[in-house]
């Protein structure tokens, strides 16, 4: 038969029910009349003919229903039937509907949003052709002393033997990430991200320029021609898509620089930069130590094992194995990793964190819902029996209850798709740009799929309780008995709530130690006034500014104007700010008993109003002046950290480092984001500060590429216009450098504990949900106690209880599973937390003051979502409910 | 000679059925009167297997059926054959021809 006949019949028997069965009920009307007649020409008196035609037909409602059984599409008809049931079902319990709804929604939800960033960091492809074809290159170290796994930086020498003796792969190296730049075209001065990268970086990435070439092998030699690649959007925001820009020198930190291509729209790369410049690699400067990432792309024909194996012969061979010098005894290998393991490695960990999290939402949203469908399911136990009686089969009643559960699931999951995709809005507003290593986050059909099977895994789980109740419905006790509650079904809600209690112990914990985290790192003793100040931020990376003498004038002239400003007090320039990353440095003591002791510091450049403006403590010696002049005494100022670990806390002033450098003076500790040695994300450590003015031209063109200097300054008080007078006192100086930014010393800070403050607010909302999950729970196993325990508690009251005792009789049982639950959190915290304790600054594992918060919290919610329900009970009138029986 | 109507065998209502509108279209009561007479009264469909039968022959498309006058001018749904349903009458006689031969051969073998 053709399909397409029978798919219309198919739907007309579904769709037009109505229709069809008139024109049955006709058609056996008709064949009626027909029986009828025959009867009478045959005879018979018309009575007689009719009684005798309804004979044969043999009841004319049992000859449609059989009909009705054989058309096509019976089945689905009597699902929809189910369905138009459940829904009328659902809409006469509009609360236990919404209870349910939200629930899903927001625990699906949260799931959906915590999925999409999975699907976008760790299972989407790469946005580049033939991705499963890229890679990275991991070092592992295995020894006695040493064990490490993780992705390689290479250096000058490991690029040239890569690209040399490698033939399996086309490689590729660029900077670790963007700097700012400052980019002139005609008047107009931009700043932006610059990238660098080698030749053949966008061969590897598959990318093909829009318009012009890639840069050539002569580009990417030191000293080669100046040469920009354009992102298209600079193209377009800066230069209008002309495409006449194309061969023309544009200006990049003051150096002329010839456009030889743009990226196509929608275009990105790992460094995801505005502008590209060829890298030159080399064995010196940067290509001393390992500061290039490389990527690769595997050759038509080659394989990764064989890649591997080139790999290893060629950096292994080299006469001075240097990366082992820590390590001895170890072994060393060097093998590819797919380019998407090796840029979401380091969020892998946070991410799975937060995913286990979402489950313990689900889990006890299950939990409670399942609680919800029993109970529902108990209301209806004598709907159930009626239907039993009448001939439903078990199979019958399950399928409804089913039905009505998948329909709460999709409901529950089309809202959840909305909430999913808000609370990812509301997670892109907490994270900075380029946090993460993909372009966006998408709600695409994975992750509809994904909401839309743990919807339905959610509806089968706490379905599953109810439906196994169902089977043990008995039909005469049902029948007769109108309460139908049953003990055991009791105890099975009092264990969902202890067990979701118990998960939520454990979220709270956790979030609670992060906040505790947050907020000691937060606190820290500032060593330095943050109130008050205000600071831009300017890129250096220039090479007008690589003459020292154009250092100082700019330096100079920026600072006097900033101080002509009113509301200003003071204003100076340091090449780092508390809270900031710094530079570090390799210094070796010149005098004393610690002669030729060598360590790591912080350092960094500062004009003599720096410790002024930041009203840090001089605790010893002085501070710099206009007199620590070019050709003066090189000196410099140490902290009290500095002091400790050099010099056994004694007095530094008056010694001696790197031969000529005299310490003059010593400060207070600082907190920094520190490079050297870092225990937290801010901390004190050793640091030096020098002179700006002291600076040399090969060092402060280095500097400026990694960091950009900041502009600071002290007001007394709030300043109108701030931004703006400090904008143009810094054109004063140089009309072409743009500020890159303005913060407060909070902002600052704030910047530095992005990952801490992102990680409280998502395992913080997670816990928060926990929390109102659980206290639904509860309150809706007590109010349902109340209403079942209606008839019992009249008794009760009738024969002399207290409306105390019996409100103590029923609200124990909603305190008595929270208790429990929180017991068993605790154990359950004791071994999860432990995970933690590389996240956590300032704060144990097991940290009373959290723990007692926690309990506490917990109980105080547990009582009042027993209370209110509980009150119901002094509504009830004893004499009214014996008499309802 | 006519003997005691039997209620049909499984699976001989379909040939049956199509055999009757092989020469004309016919109504829901005309069928069941044709069958009676081609097979001498052995057969007797009764309405609560005559139904079914013809709304599956319809919506397999064997049939289609319309509203018409009957002889005594009285509204009757009618019922003919399509041309799928003179194949299916084609393919169901040969199947039944092969079933009888086969039981008959089986029953006077000893």
């Amino acid at each position: 038969m053709p399909l397409v006949a029978k798919a219309r019949s198919f739907l007309r028997n579904l769709f037009f029910t109505q229709r069809v069965d008139e024109d049955l009920d006709q058609e056996v009307r008709s064949h009626l009349q027909l029986l009828t007649e025959e009867n009478v020409r045959a005879g018979m008196p018309r009575k007689e003919a009719e009684r005798a035609a309804r004979m044969e037909l043999g009841g004319a409602e049992q000859v449609k229903e059989q009909v009705r059984e054989k058309r096509l599409g019976n089945g689905l008809h009597a699902v929809m039937v189910d369905c138009r049931f459940g829904l009328r079902q659902l809409r006469k319990n509009p609360g236990f509907t919404l209870t349910v709804v939200l629930t899903l929604a927001l625990s699906v939800g949260a799931n959906t949003a915590i999925f999409s960033l999975v699907n976008a960091l760790l299972l989407k492809s790469l946005p580049y052709p033939h991705p499963e074809r890229m890679g990275t290159i991991y070092t592992r170290i295995v020894g006695s002393s040493a064990a490490s796994d993780e992705r390689h930086n290479v250096n000058g020498e490991q690029w040239e033997l890569l690209r040399d003796n490698v033939p399996a792969l086309i490689s590729a190296v660029s900077s670790g990430g963007t700097s700012g730049v400052n980019l002139k075209a005609g008047s107009q001065v931009e700043y932006v991200h610059r990238g660098r990268v080698s030749a053949h970086y966008f061969d590897v990435l598959g990318i093909q320029p829009v318009l012009g070439r890639n840069f050539s092998e002569d580009e990417d030699r030191p000293h080669g021609p100046n040469a920009v690649i354009l992102s298209y959007t600079l193209w377009r925001n800066v230069f209008r898509a002309d495409p006449g820009i194309l061969g023309q020198s544009i200006l990049i930190r003051s150096e002329p620089y010839t456009v030889v291509a743009m990226l196509p729209q929608g275009a990105t790369t790992p460094l995801n930069a505005d502008v590209y410049t060829p890298l030159r690699p080399s064995r010196s400067g940067e290509g001393g130590g390992t500061n290039f990432h490389a990527i690769t792309r595997l050759r038509d024909g080659a394989t990764w094992q064989a890649a591997d194996a080139e790999i290893n012969r060629a950096w292994l061979s080299r006469p001075h194995p240097y990366e082992l010098g820590e390590f001895p005894g170890a072994k060393l290998s060097y093998y590819s990793v797919s380019l998407q393991k090796g840029q979401t490695d380091s969020l892998r960990p946070q991410v799975l964190a937060l995913m286990i999290a979402a489950g313990f939402i689900l889990l006890i949203a299950c939990a409670n819902l399942a609680g919800l469908t029993l109970v529902r399911m108990l209301r209806r136990t004598s709907e159930v029996a009626t239907r039993l009686a009448l001939g439903a089969s078990s199979w019958q009643i399950q399928r409804q209850f089913w039905i009505e559960n998948l329909l709460l699931a999709l409901l529950g999951g089309a809202v959840s798709i909305g909430v999913g995709y808000l609370a990812l809005n509301e997670l892109f507003l907490l994270l900075p740009e380029h946090f993460l290593p993909v372009g966006r986050v998408p709600l695409d059909g994975h992750v509809m799929a994904f909401t839309l099977a743990v919807s339905v895994l959610t509806s089968v789980l706490f379905g599953m309780l109810p439906a196994l109740e169902v089977r043990k419905v008995d039909l005469r006790s049902s029948m007769t008995d109108r309460s139908g509650v049953r003990a055991g079904s009791v105890r099975v809600r009092q264990a969902l709530i202890a067990g979701e209690v118990a998960l939520t112990v454990v979220l709270l914990a956790g979030s609670g130690l992060l906040i505790r985290s947050l907020i000691h790192l937060e606190t820290l003793p500032p060593g330095f006034n943050p109130q008050g100040v205000l600071v831009v931020k300017a890129s250096l990376d220039d090479v007008r500014y690589h003459d020292p003498a154009a250092f100082r004038a700019l330096l100079d002239k920026s600072t006097a104007a900033m101080r002509q400003i009113p509301g200003v007090q003071n204003a100076a320039v340091g090449l780092s700010l508390p809270y900031e990353r710094v530079l570090n440095d390799w210094i070796t003591l010149s005098d004393g008993k610690e002669t030729g002791t060598q360590g790591g510091t912080d350092e960094l450049y500062v004009t003599p109003g720096y410790f002024d403006t930041l009203q840090m403590p001089v605790l010893a010696g002085r501070v710099f002046t206009d007199a620590d002049s070019p050709n003066a005494q090189h000196v410099a100022v140490v902290n009290q950290s500095f002091a400790r670990k050099f010099y056994a806390g004694s007095n530094p002033v008056g010694r001696y480092i790197n031969n000529d450098i005299l310490i003059v003076g010593e400060v207070a500790d600082v907190p920094i984001a520190s490079g050297l040695h870092p225990v937290a994300p801010i901390q004190t450590e050793q640091t030096m500060y020098i002179p700006a003015a002291q600076m040399e031209g090969p060092s402060l063109a280095l500097l400026h590429v990694w960091f950009q200097p900041d502009w600071v300054v002290r007001t007394a008080g709030p300043v109108g216009g701030l931004t703006a007078e400090m904008q143009r006192a810094l054109a004063k100086a140089d009309p072409n450098l743009p500020a890159s930014g303005f913060y407060s010393m909070k902002d600052l800070l704030a910047r530095t504990l992005t990952t801490q403050r992102m990680e409280v607010a998502l395992l913080g909302a997670m816990a928060a949900l926990a929390l109102l999950l659980s206290a639904v729970g509860i309150f809706a196993l007590v109010a349902n106690m109340v209403a079942q325990k209606t008839r019992e508690i009249g008794i009760r009251m009738a024969l002399g209880s207290s409306l105390g005792q019996v409100m103590m009789q029923i609200g124990s049982s909603g305190v008595g599973a929270p208790l429990l639950g929180v017991v068993l959190g605790l154990a359950l915290a004791a071994g999860a937390l432990r995970v933690m304790s590389s996240v956590i600054y300032g704060v144990g594992v097991y940290d009373t003051a959290t723990i007692l918060v926690v309990v506490l919290t917990l109980l105080a919610v547990a009582i009042l979502a027993t209370v209110l329900p509980a009150l119901k009970i002094a509504r009830i009138d004893p004499a009214r409910t014996l008499r309802e029986e | 000679m006519p003997s005691e109507p039997t209620t049909l065998l499984q699976g001989t209502s379909d040939p049956l059925i199509l055999k009757s509108l092989a020469t004309s279209e016919m109504h829901g009561l005309g069928i069941p009167r044709r069958i009676q007479q081609i097979t001498g009264g052995t057969f007797v469909v009764e309405p609560g297997s005559l139904f079914p039968a013809l709304h599956r022959m319809e919506d397999q498309r064997w049939t289609s059926s319309f509203w018409g006058d009957s002889e005594n001018h009285r509204r009757a749904k009618y019922c003919r054959l399509t041309k799928a349903g003179r194949r299916q009458r084609a393919v169901e006689s040969k199947r039944w021809a092969r079933i009888s031969v086969a039981i008959a051969q089986a029953l006077e073998s000893s």
